[in-house]
């Protein structure tokens, strides 16, 4: 076991120490620093943030309401850019993309999971998970074969055809997270996936979550208050007033998977 | 992808899609009757002058602005050769219903039994020839034009406008309904003659030997002749026909046209101040006009010809549906600006609506360019079930319409016609109508999708 504590300030020496890690990172974020403007007020939400994120590990953003989670998440997840510092996302410099580059970046690297779920309520379960394959212009046969594995995956091959609307909250999340694992990205973004449901339903998500982890080896980074989610995290990330406070890393097999 | 998203978004809120496509169906429906209205007044009017004048006429250089101060001198010789020719042509003859002469004159028509007379201007023609010109019914119409009574009349036959027998007092003799004869005061000085003397005085005129039967349909006309000198003769008025406008219907007069050339040119070479070309169809003028150039060179060594279409000749149809037009765009206009907004205003609150779900698509890797496409394609769909619906509504309508028959007077008309909407068949107005709606439609949705386009990935995402 490598329980570690690391400060704001070790943490880019420890990107050098390659033992730490068995692969290289998935993220990288190097002295980032956002600020939001309100009318004339300039509200700094992240203030000088260095983190990464290891590969098919399972990382949790820990801090009261206001600390920069959200901000954290959407500037690795590449859909905000940061006003100074630099981010790494799979190997790649994320400023240097242009909006178009970005998105087709996201679609190909990032999955994303909402709090609301935020499912195309027009499309079927099978439809909503088969759209990220259609933006890659994958191939009838490839969409024909992958959708049904994901769907399995998730459990919820029965419900193919149900709309967003037809199911509940738990299977709602469970879509979504087929549809983040579609293109079988590198990292999936997950803000609060817990936080609409019970503690039952949360519970068997994030279990599922955890499979997926292993079983696609993706990197999961969460923000999240539930206690469930912490207890399965490898690596825990506290912030605060746009601080980091401390990153806790715990070796692969330590947390439940 | 984004066909079939676009198309589910639209079905996802069915009343408010419904709302915006009735007012596009309305809309076209509305443009579609108008045009079709505006079409058959063009179909009737552009009937109606080549029935009566033909498409094409020979005509001399200036007889078109000038002759009618002095007709005959711009008589065409040799006009029979030029119709001979024309009639041989190997292009021209498929092309041809009737090719036919006219000689139009200026003069005073008289009735001397009422004296009364008044100036004219005639118009001799082969009856036989005018009547096959007005079976000419290229777009299908129902009214029939009545035909000339002057075929197979006597050779001193005329017809005359209703105006001229009026003014000529001919409306008891003809028959003519609605045509009073003016009230004559009786003269306060005098004492009339007693009864029995006056019926005695009438029965002695008219048992006298020798005594001419006054015929109250004759009068008398007196022309210039070709040489420049008076020439009278006396005709039987057989039939009156409303001309369509007043100042026409009190001047005109139609007559046989070998009685008319024998009156102003005597035993000199008769010539015709037009060739009238009826064609079997309108499209076929530009064709016809190039085959007669050089018929007509032939022909122009001692005499300038010209060549003038139907519209030249009739500038009255040419004003008429530029008003027509210009109504229609002012229309279009009115209706495309109110489905702008409808439009428009359909899909700002779409993007209200579906904000988060376009922070999604853009979170998920949906390029700008793709959100974009989204908003316009429901927008061009929206567009083209509305005029697709509205066409449908316009045939629809069209057709009770039509099938009612009301009775209305088109402008320059003589009789009532049954009120006709032509729709049913004018692919162009119906697909140029549906595809302008359907541009506009996508132009009204460009801007609330640019702006879809452009939201903020976060903001959207956390838009409540």
């Amino acid at each position: 076991m490598a329980d570690e504590v690391a400060d704001v300030a070790a943490v880019n020496s420890e990107l050098s120490a390659e033992s730490v890690f068995k692969t290289g990172p998935v993220a990288v974020m190097t002295q980032v620093e956002k600020t939001y403007r309100l009318d004339s007020v300039s509200v700094p939400v992240i203030k000088g943030v260095s983190i990464l994120v290891r590969h098919a590990c399972f990382t949790v953003l820990l801090g009261p309401s206001g600390s920069g989670k959200t901000t954290l998440l959407n500037m690795i997840g590449c859909i905000d850019r940061p006003d100074a510092g630099e981010i790494v996302v799979a190997d790649t410099k994320v400023a240097e993309l242009n909006d178009d580059q970005l998105s087709d970046f996201r679609a190909k690297n990032i999955g994303f999971i909402f709090q609301n779920f935020n499912l195309l309520p027009v499309l079927s379960a099978y439809e909503n998970v088969e759209y990220p394959l259609l933006l890659a212009g994958a191939s009838a046969k490839k969409r024909g074969t992958r959708v049904p594995r994901l769907l399995e995956a998730v459990g919820l091959s029965d419900r193919a055809k149900n709309l967003p609307g037809q199911l509940s909250g738990g299977q709602r999340q469970r879509v979504a997270i087929a549809r983040a694992l579609a293109r079988k990205p590198k990292l999936v973004i997950a803000d609060e996936p817990t936080a609409n449901l019970d503690s039952q339903t949360g519970a068997a998500i994030l279990s599922l979550m955890r499979k997926m982890v292993v079983r696609y080896e993706i990197s999961f980074i969460f923000s999240s208050h539930d206690p469930e989610v912490i207890k399965a995290a490898d690596d825990i990330i506290f912030l605060k007033d746009g601080l980091i406070q401390k990153i806790q890393r715990k070796g692969p097999g330590d947390s439940p998977r | 992808m984004i066909f079939n998203l676009a198309l589910r978004n639209l079905l996802r809120n069915r009343r408010r899609s419904l709302a915006t496509l009735l007012a596009m169906a309305i809309g076209s429906t509305s443009i579609l009757l108008f045009g079709g209205f505006s079409t058959n007044v063009d179909y009737e009017l552009h009937t109606r002058n080549v029935r009566k004048g033909g498409h094409l006429q020979i005509q001399h250089r200036d007889f078109y602005l000038y002759g009618s101060g002095n007709p005959t001198a711009y008589g065409i010789s040799q006009y029979p050769k030029i119709i001979e020719a024309i009639e041989q042509d190997e292009v021209l003859k498929t092309m041809l219903v009737v090719v036919t002469p006219t000689l139009q004159f200026g003069g005073i028509a008289s009735n001397y039994a009422a004296s009364v007379s008044r100036t004219i201007i005639g118009t001799g023609f082969v009856a036989e020839d005018v009547n096959k010109m007005r079976r000419w019914n290229d777009f299908g119409l129902t009214t029939i034009a009545p035909l000339s009574p002057l075929a197979g009349a006597a050779q001193d036959a005329a017809v005359v406008g209703i105006g001229l027998a009026r003014v000529l007092q001919l409306c008891d003799a003809l028959n003519i309904a609605n045509c009073p004869r003016p009230e004559t005061e009786e003269k306060a000085d005098g004492k009339a003659l007693p009864s029995d003397i006056a019926q005695l005085s009438e029965l002695v005129a008219a048992s006298a030997p020798g005594a001419p039967v006054a015929d109250p349909r004759r009068v008398e006309i007196l022309v210039v002749n070709a040489r420049g000198a008076p020439n009278v003769t006396s005709l039987a008025v057989i039939k009156a026909e409303d001309q369509g406008a007043k100042e026409l219907d009190e001047v005109s007069m139609m007559m046989q046209l070998a009685q008319l050339q024998q009156l102003i040119y005597g035993k000199s070479e008769s010539r015709a101040t037009s060739i009238m070309l009826q064609l079997r169809h309108s499209s076929q003028i530009p064709q016809a006009v190039e085959r007669l150039k050089p018929i007509l060179a032939k022909f122009s060594t001692d005499q300038p010809l010209t060549v003038l279409d139907f519209r030249e000749l009739n500038p009255f149809f040419v004003q008429t549906m530029q008003m027509f037009d210009t109504i229609f765009g002012f229309v279009f206009v009115l209706i495309g600006g109110i489905v702008l907004f409808t439009v428009s205003n359909t899909m700002n609150t779409t993007v209200v609506e579906r904000t988060v779900e376009i922070g999604t698509l853009r979170a998920i890797g949906l390029r700008r360019g793709g959100i974009l496409a989204l908003f316009v394609t429901e927008g061009a769909l929206l567009g083209l079930a509305g005029a697709v619906l509205g066409a449908v509504l316009a045939l629809v309508m069209a057709s009770i319409v039509n099938a009612i028959g009301m009775p209305w007077l088109p402008p320059g008309n003589v009789d009532l016609v049954p009120f006709t909407v032509n729709v049913w068949g004018e692919n162009t107005m119906i697909v140029g109508t549906t595809l302008a709606l359907m541009c506009i439609a996508v132009v009204s949705a460009w801007w609330p999708a640019r702006r879809a386009a452009h939201l903020d990935v976060v903001e959207a995402l956390r838009h409540v």
